[in-house]
């Protein structure tokens, strides 16, 4: 269990997380998601008592992390796979965190196989491809056999084959009871993996809800419709039991009824139809939507919100 | 199988001694697994064995006798072997906050002045060690050189053994000093940088106007350790046992600085 309570973090100026809530709960896999300088990493870091919070509280377990002794025994966690001594091998990577820990070589030994990387720890971490660097840090992550996992951006990098060994692996972990914390800014690939999203943007929360509740609806459509009375057929809409928002003046935001059936009752209320289309909503829009306020840096001229 | 195979059994908070052991044996670990630090230590030994050698040889064919015995065998010391394991000092901790590996270490250990300590202790043992060993290698080469001319030095001569082993000392005084400003500063090259300044601030020092240059220098960790290794300590200084407080005092003040910033800034 994490608990993340008003977290603030200013940097000079700069505010990178403005008042941050939230529970991560065992037995589930849960998504961090936003978009890239939305304030993940520095969540996580504050989290594992790397950097301090201007104001809030981050506790793990109950706990401030920088209070708990030999953390290894219940939090796992891999910030940046890049960030290892290149010159050492990824025996003595991992042999010097789990040293540092109490940990046995027999554990390394383990996590080196249960990675699927020992072929390669005697090698430099120099010549290690980015897959192999992410698989090292989860073997790190893994050495204590904690019941706390939190891992930033883990399947960068990887191939097809190890995104899927990846999420596999979370899910096992969750399965088992443990709490999967695991940060992306791709949508897609949380939505596969996660049970439970956490979406911030700007250092804000926007939603914590089960995956399935948001892609239910968000994927859900609507029907546009465009008419000089609108407004008419708004009504008409409404007592035939759909669901009708205004879209500007003379169009409207159809749900729960066809194309067709929306066509055939204004034709026979003589109500003139200007445009009539389905639309299917995406998961990857409605994440795009929600954030789309809080992007630090839009491609261009902000697309998605001015083209509406 | 070693106590530390056996994993520590849950909710059991192991003594300060066994964690304090288990971050020690860590630190040693990174020490020794990379490259650089063997071929920092190669490079430190043979221009210190070198350089005495040198020095014997030159003053055994000159036709007249330095005017230190001992201070003449530690001369080559002070200008490139202590740059070398004070950069020794300053890549124990620069290598991780470059690569971002301090934040594993951390993430491991969190309590930050403990990672500071070990750090210190696997850097301090290991130039200790290594310091000693070179200092009495030189003294032997040298005598051996200079004995044929008799013009040797025993180690039983008085005061013989003392400068001796501060010159070991020298060395890791300096790598403590190396590994602080690399946990003050946290750039390699930045640290690197900083390291000679603090070494070699001295030799600015020497042109103030007297008694500014003794008054100042004497201070200076180059002037104090050169006045630890002579067999007849210059006039004006500091005494010997006085120059050791101020080379033993430069590693506990910078470790202190150190202590004080790891402590409360974000990694």
């Amino acid at each position: 269990m994490i608990e993340v309570a008003d977290l603030h973090k200013c940097y000079g100026s700069v505010t990178a997380l403005g008042g941050l809530t939230f529970e991560v709960k065992p037995g589930r896999v849960t998504g961090f998601l936003g978009p890239n300088g939305a304030g993940k990493t520095t969540t996580m870091r504050i989290i594992l008592g790397l950097d301090a919070p201007t104001s809030g509280t981050a506790l793990v377990r109950g706990r401030h992390y920088q209070e708990m002794i030999r953390p290894l025994h219940e939090v796992g966690s891999l910030l940046d796979a890049n960030a290892v001594h290149l010159g050492r091998s990824g025996w003595f990577h991992l042999l010097s965190i789990a040293q540092s820990n109490g940990i046995g070589r027999h554990r390394v030994r383990e996590v080196l196989e249960l990675t699927g990387i020992e072929e390669v720890a005697q090698r430099r971490v120099k010549g290690f491809s980015l897959g192999m660097r992410q698989r090292l840090g989860i073997a790190a992550a893994l050495l204590g056999d904690p019941q706390i996992l939190i891992f930033d951006e883990p399947t960068n990098g990887l191939d097809p084959e190890g995104i899927h060994w990846i999420r596999e692996l979370f899910k096992s972990l969750a399965s088992k009871g443990r709490t999967v914390f695991v940060s992306s800014h791709l949508m897609s690939e949380m939505a596969l993996t996660a049970d439970h999203l956490i979406i911030i943007g700007r250092g804000r929360l926007l939603a914590d809800t089960p995956t399935e509740q948001f892609v239910e609806s968000s994927s859900r459509g609507d029907v546009f419709v465009r008419s000089p009375m609108a407004a008419d057929l708004a009504s008409l809409l409404e007592r035939s039991g759909a669901t009708v928002q205004a879209e500007g003046d003379d169009a409207l935001a159809v749900t729960g009824m066809e194309a067709p059936a929306i066509a055939d009752l204004a034709s026979e209320h003589r109500i003139a139809v200007h445009e009539l289309a389905t639309r299917h909503a995406s998961l990857e829009q409605a994440y795009l939507d929600l954030t789309g306020e809080s992007v630090e840096y839009h491609a261009g001229a902000r697309p998605a919100a001015e083209d509406r | 199988m070693s106590a530390l195979d056996i994993a520590p059994q849950a909710g059991r908070v192991p003594s300060l001694a066994v964690r304090a052991r288990d971050v020690l044996v860590s630190e040693w670990t990174k020490v020794r697994s990379v490259r650089s630090s063997y071929w920092i230590l190669l490079i430190a030994a043979v221009t210190a064995i070198g350089g005495s050698v040198i020095v014997a040889i030159a003053t055994a064919s000159s036709g007249h006798s330095p005017m230190d015995p001992l201070a003449s065998i530690f001369l080559a010391w002070l200008e490139y072997p202590v740059l070398a394991v004070g950069i020794l000092g300053v890549l124990a901790f620069t290598s991780e906050y470059s690569t971002g590996q301090i934040r594993t270490t951390l993430a491991a250990v969190p309590q930050r002045r403990a990672v500071l300590a070990a750090k210190a202790a696997a850097v301090g043992l290991l130039t200790l060690c290594f310091g000693e060993l070179l200092a009495f290698i030189s003294f032997f080469l040298s005598e051996a050189i200079l004995s044929g001319h008799h013009r040797g030095l025993s180690l039983t001569h008085p005061g013989v053994v003392g400068a001796v082993l501060a010159a070991g000392f020298t060395l890791f005084a300096i790598a403590i000093v190396g590994l602080s400003l690399g946990a003050i500063v946290r750039h390699t090259a930045g640290a690197v940088a900083a390291l000679p300044a603090v070494i070699y601030l001295p030799l600015v020092l020497l042109s103030l106007p007297a008694p500014w240059n003794d008054m100042i220098g004497r201070f200076t960790l180059l002037i104090a350790s050169s006045q630890i290794v002579s067999l007849h300590p210059k006039v004006g200084l500091l005494s010997p046992s006085f120059s050791m407080l101020v080379v033993a005092a430069w590693p506990t003040v910078s470790l202190l600085i150190a202590a004080l910033l790891i402590a409360r800034r974000d990694v």
